[in-house]
């Protein structure tokens, strides 16, 4: 196996600007042995004979080489209620901001995109039900969009296993979902039929837009990965499906600094999001 | 339960009228000259509209999609529409040019030497930024040509930059000369050391 | 580190450049953010308070005078950070324009930097 540390002190350095610039991610000295880790696991899997022949490949994006290295550095692995602090900032702030603009009675329209097996939306469902006082006072759409029609077939299905559970307390898991054996729950009819399942490439214009506008999208986890050509055209596509004022979550680690200007970015107490522009001309038109 | 699940109200695919949208692009309302200027990337005579659209739009977010659009549509034509744009007094519309070229690295490839040579010492300097996106090796090169022949310090510290990241033992000696001539400018002296450290410290293959 | 040591945040997508400046300003007792363009300036500033910021111009996404004419757009005490701006740009137009940029700015050449001229710049901002 190799010997630690893999990388010397200045290709270490080289490779955290490198990710820096390309991802917003920042590592450094405290977590050098987490990114080699990373790093030795990916030299050995392209086979490359030393970390300057491995960074060419990355620089290169030779084969895929940055989704999957980024990959390595994001937590990759989908739960109800993962970042629920987003889901807090939704019903503390971003919701109660969006119904300034709206009638009671109004549709209130959010999007999960990617949402892979359907924890995402899902758990946005759940938490409005528990933690929303006045969800029975308006209408309520969650759209939940994915490119893989594998994934989203399994969401419209709703069965989980104790993992994808973890962070639900029994109570809630009680209520809304049903046992089906020793490892599976499935979630109860009336979720399943309250969220609406799409595929969609949201590099695709002609997909993202018959989904309509919305006042809040969650997109984690995806734009990360995209070259700089996609990522462009993804936001761009995100843009066009918000209302003016709505908001766009990011996955923690990713930021629309890397990826587009279109967006103003707001903090709330339990989140930084990204908002469409409420006006027209903006303040950087002329 | 208040969740209502809504079957598609989507808008309908939005058929792009070519000379509806070629008047929108420079007289609709900004959300009018928005989708125009994304409709653009598809029409025919995309790249001058955009263009010329291009250098009276005012509004960021709409120079941002027809930038988009030009780069979509990606042909030589288009990209000889963006390069003029690195010359612009205004720097958001030199930013945005920037930010377009460096999506689309296989294109613009072919005028980097050119454009490392230009007169204007900003154009060299935002030029190494576009040398970033090639291939370690192609980089390298031009860069490394680049130092040799390089009065301004300033487009040096851009060209070190880079080299930082791509440069190889053969630049060294590129490196060394540079640090000779621009001996009093600290920072460029700063720079070449960690180009310098970093390449010197490249590691050979991993120990098993 | 702790102390009450002032924070700077230098915006430059160079990272040389930001390492250069953190070496002569951490030295100088300065405590030093960084951030890579204007877009994420903006985002930093949301979660940490600077007393100076140190501005490049040609930055991607949101470039140096972009940024500051969004900043001076906030609420206060955000709008009315001082600034510094350094650049590489050697026309007179960007020049002006830098020197007209909004209030509580002052411009330095890049190729005037040094040592001295940027710590005598970080006192009087």
């Amino acid at each position: 196996m190799t010997e630690f540390p893999a990388l010397t002190e200045d290709e270490f350095r080289k490779l955290c600007d490198f990710l820096y610039r390309r991802t917003g991610m920042v590592f450094n000295e405290p977590k050098r042995y987490y990114v080699e880790r990373r790093v030795v696991e990916r030299m050995l899997a392209t086979s490359s004979a030393s970390f300057t022949d491995y960074f060419k490949r990355l620089r290169a994006d030779s084969a895929g080489e940055m989704e999957r290295f980024v990959n390595a550095f994001t937590v990759n692995e989908t739960y109800f209620n993962r970042e629920d602090h987003q889901l807090k900032c939704l019903t503390s702030d971003l919701i109660p901001q969006r119904l300034r603009h709206k009638k009671p009675g109004e549709l209130l329209r959010l999007w999960s995109v990617p949402c892979s097996t359907g924890e995402e939306p899902y758990s946005v469902a759940l938490w409005l039900l528990e933690n929303w006082p006045l969800v029975d006072d308006y209408e309520i759409e969650i759209v939940g969009s994915d490119i893989d029609t594998q994934v989203l077939e399994a969401a419209r299905a709703g069965i989980y296993g104790k993992r994808a559970l973890m962070r639900l307390p029994p109570s809630l898991i009680d209520k809304y979902f049903a046992q089906l054996d020793e490892q599976s729950w499935q979630i109860i009819a009336e979720l399943r039929e309250s969220v609406r399942f799409t595929q969609v490439n949201i590099v695709d214009e002609e997909q993202t837009r018959p989904h309509g506008r919305f006042d809040i999208i969650f997109c984690r986890n995806v734009l990360i990965y995209f070259d700089d050509a996609a990522r462009r055209v993804a936001a761009e596509n995100l843009y066009e499906n918000l209302l003016p004022g709505g908001f766009i979550c990011l996955g923690h680690a990713e930021s629309m600094s890397r990826i587009s200007a279109l967006f103003d970015v707001a903090r709330f107490e339990e989140a930084i999001v990204y908002q469409r522009p409420a006006y027209q001309g903006g303040s950087r038109g002329e | 339960m208040p969740l209502v699940r809504k079957t598609d109200k989507g808008k309908p695919r939005s058929e792009a009228n070519p000379a509806e949208v070629l008047k929108a692009l420079t007289q609709g309302t900004q959300d009018e000259r928005w989708a125009a200027a994304r409709a653009a990337a598809v029409i025919a005579g995309g790249v001058q509209a955009l263009a010329t659209a291009l250098r009276t739009e005012n509004d960021s977010r709409v120079r941002e999609a027809m930038f988009t659009s030009l780069t979509r549509i990606g042909t030589p034509e288009a990209v000889s529409a963006i390069l003029p744009l690195l010359r612009e007094d205004d720097a958001s519309l030199r930013t945005n040019a920037l930010d377009a070229l460096r999506t689309i690295p296989a294109a613009v490839r072919e005028h980097l030497p050119v454009l490392l040579n230009d007169e204007d010492a900003d154009v060299r300097i935002l030029s190494c930024e576009l040398v970033r996106g090639l291939p370690t090796e192609e980089a390298t090169t031009l860069l490394g040509a680049l130092l040799t022949r390089e009065p301004e310090a300033n487009v040096c510290s851009a060209a070190v930059d880079v080299l930082a990241e791509v440069g190889g033992p053969s630049v060294l000696p590129a490196l060394d000369a540079c640090a000779a001539r621009f001996s009093e400018t600290p920072f460029l002296r700063f720079a070449l050391k960690i180009a310098r450290d970093r390449i010197l410290s490249q590691s050979s293959d991993i120990h098993d | 580190m702790a102390n009450d040591s002032k924070t700077i945040l230098v915006i430059d997508d160079s990272s040389l450049v930001r390492l250069y400046y953190r070496g002569i300003l951490e030295t100088a007792g300065y405590h030093v953010e960084e951030a890579l363009n204007g877009l994420e300036a903006l985002e930093k500033l949301l979660s940490i308070a600077a007393h100076l910021l140190i501005v490049d111009i040609n930055m991607p996404t949101m470039d140096g005078l972009t940024f500051l004419s969004e900043l001076r757009q906030k609420e206060l005490p955000l709008a009315g950070i001082p600034a510094l701006i350094i650049s590489s740009e050697s026309k007179p137009q960007d020049f002006a324009a830098a020197q007209a940029a909004p209030a509580s700015s002052s411009f330095l050449r890049w190729s005037d930097c040094d040592f001295a001229a940027l710590l005598t710049g970080v006192r009087h901002g």
